[in-house]
């Protein structure tokens, strides 16, 4: 046997499914546009001490709640601090939350639900019952609680957030592992001789990952909403440090003479969730192959 | 006569049902030695597979061994702590399956599964695990193994992902192969040389083979014993010889009348063998074959009572067996 028509042809195959899989993405308009939109957030929050045209904590006395203008383009705040530069340096703690909640509850929830998936036995319902009853407590709710009994740095936020969006990722996880585990490769593997835990993180979670993927971005969005809400009740990370949630906070009082500065705050997040919704549906729809035909057409 | 390398007695596997556990296979022996081929045939749910993944510790949950042994040189595999065991799997024992096509993790390179096998087994690096990776693909007679080994699953035909299977069954050397249909899911002619690449390793390594397997041509090929399964139990073994020049079990006459002969006058038709396997909750009280048995007879006991496997080379569980050789 030498390398044959057949060879040629399968390897031929293989590169078309993978420029099939590019036109896919690029295709899906909720995928480009969310993409595109994380990109920009990103290189607002990376660029912010360039892009910001004040410092986000001045304050000036003698300019405050001033309308816009050439030089503040969204007016100032009560204590005269510039918005626009404010709500760039907001998107650093937003992303930061969204990065380090997805990182942190992805990790947690993928090994927690990837062991109660495959164990099986008392494993698996003893995790299963944590689980459920963390998913009965509302997530809010629980980081909220966190949050006061651990103290309000970013830190301490973004580790109450995870907590309570762990078990989400959790419990997709181990959904999944349950088709996965029946699989012959996996059966193979154990007559191979490998430990369960080599299973687990070599076999199980890279098949298992789209999905939790998904779920992921999703939690992103839900994560910075989190935050922004803790922040607008003061829970979260503290003044003057900018925050979107503490510009809504704190726009609140003069949101009847000034209401841009809470709009635009409010505006900055509902702009983050959307983008990263459109990315998670995007995802979703090109990553699993029964929602392929109807990509393109959605949105 | 040497002594066995693999070797079940009394094997019985189980799962709990409704009423009581059903026994997917019951007081099972058989035995292989260093460089031989043993068979085992039967159709689909006679416990062919049950019998060598509950011997390996691989039956599914709840499914256990509630009887008997699995000896590899002499030790019960069923008696191992699940580490001990862990370690003859794949080092030891080497298995293949069915399904070529689902059998590799889909998302890692061909190359890294295989290294994996040695890794886990051998304390080695990893680029010395990768070039015994191409080795064991050049083994296998995949063509230019140096770069194939790079590529994933799905650019790989089925044939070849069955090689790249059984390179990992065969990485560690071990001393028994046990082959659960190998070329089931293949094309007829990839099948005659998945299987005779078995055989050729089988020589030159001295392994010791199980061949599980439905189609009887496959078996005539390779086989140098054979043993019928029916419903969870052996009802013959022999050598390949006696037992197909000589079928001594009703259902393996049946199997062999259901066979299309070359040198049968035209017209000829083929003797199905009515009715169905019984549902393991269900067997009949007597012979399980007996409902569905040319031979069975009442006054024989076939329905009354479970026919044990005689003593000897050529083996059969049956009570009209002497009836049958008078008639013969």
């Amino acid at each position: 046997m030498s390398a044959t028509v057949d060879d040629i042809e399968i390897r031929e195959e293989a590169a078309q499914r993978r420029r099939a899989a590019i036109r896919r993405y690029a295709k899906h308009p909720g995928f480009v546009i969310g993409a595109c939109g994380i990109l920009v957030l990103l290189v607002v929050a990376l660029l912010a001490p360039w892009l910001a045209p004040h410092s986000p904590t001045r304050t000036d006395l003698m300019n405050t709640l001033a309308p816009p203008s050439a030089s503040h383009w969204l007016g100032t705040d009560q204590f005269g601090r510039d918005v626009l530069s404010r709500l760039i340096y907001g998107a650093q703690v937003s992303l930061q939350v969204g990065f380090f909640v997805v990182l942190i509850s992805l990790s947690a929830g993928t090994i927690l639900g990837a062991v109660a998936g495959y164990a099986g036995g008392w494993v698996e319902r003893a995790l299963v019952a944590a689980i459920d009853i963390l998913l009965a407590f509302p997530s809010f709710l629980l980081a909220l609680a966190l949050v006061a009994a651990r103290g309000n740095t970013l830190d301490s936020i973004i580790v109450a957030v995870a907590i309570a969006y762990t078990p989400r990722v959790a419990a997709v996880m181990r959904s999944v592992v349950l088709t996965i585990r029946p699989r012959p490769f996996i059966e193979a593997s154990r007559a191979i001789g490998l430990s369960p835990w080599k299973i687990i993180l070599r076999h199980i979670i890279p098949n298992a990952l789209p999905p939790v993927i998904v779920v992921a971005t999703v939690s992103a969005a839900t994560a910075i909403l989190a935050e922004a809400g803790l922040s607008f009740l003061g829970l979260g990370v503290q003044p003057p440090t900018p925050t979107w949630g503490n510009v809504i906070a704190e726009g609140q009082t003069s949101i009847t003479t000034n209401p841009l500065i809470s709009l635009s705050a409010g505006l900055c997040i509902a702009f983050t969730v959307i983008v990263l919704n459109l990315l998670g549906d995007g995802l979703r729809d090109t990553l699993d192959p029964q929602m392929r035909r109807n990509t393109g057409k959605l949105l | 006569m040497t002594a066995a390398t693999f070797e079940l007695r009394g094997l019985t596997a189980a799962v709990p049902g409704e009423k009581g556990a059903v026994r997917l296979v019951e007081e099972v022996s058989l035995s292989v030695r260093a460089g031989e081929t043993l068979a085992v045939v039967g159709e689909s749910g006679s416990g062919k597979t049950v019998t060598f993944t509950s011997a390996l510790g691989l039956l599914p949950k709840p499914g256990r061994v509630i009887e008997g042994q699995a000896l590899y040189n002499g030790t019960d595999l069923l008696s191992l702590a699940p580490e001990a065991l862990r370690r003859v799997r794949g080092a030891q024992i080497g298995m293949v399956f069915q399904d070529p096509l689902t059998g590799l993790n889909p998302v890692f390179r061909v190359g890294d599964q295989i290294a994996e096998v040695l890794r886990a087994h051998l304390p080695i690096g990893r680029r010395e695990a990768r070039d015994r990776a191409v080795q064991l693909l050049g083994r296998v007679q995949i063509p230019d193994p140096a770069r194939r080994v790079d590529d994933y699953p799905h650019q790989f035909s089925g044939g070849m992902r069955q090689r790249v299977l059984i390179a990992m069954a065969i990485a560690l050397g071990p001393r028994v192969l046990i082959a659960d249909e190998p070329t089931t899911a293949l094309d007829v002619t990839v099948q005659a040389q998945v299987l005779d690449l078995l055989s050729e390793l089988r020589e030159e390594e001295g392994m010791a083979m199980v061949l599980i397997t439905h189609d009887l041509g496959v078996v005539a090929r390779q086989a140098d014993r054979i043993a019928v399964m029916y419903s969870g139990r052996v009802v013959e073994t022999g050598t390949v010889d006696e037992v197909f020049r000589a079928p001594r079990h009703p259902y393996t006459i049946s199997l062999f009348r259901s066979i299309p002969d070359l040198d049968a006058p035209a017209g000829t038709m083929l003797a199905p063998i009515a009715g169905a396997p019984p549902d393991p909750q269900r067997r009949p009280a007597g012979c399980a074959f007996a409902p569905r048995c040319f031979a069975a007879r009442e006054a024989d006991g076939c329905m009354s009572s479970r026919p044990l496997l005689t003593d000897g080379a050529h083996a059969v569980a049956c009570h009209r067996q002497g009836m049958l050789e008078q008639a013969a």
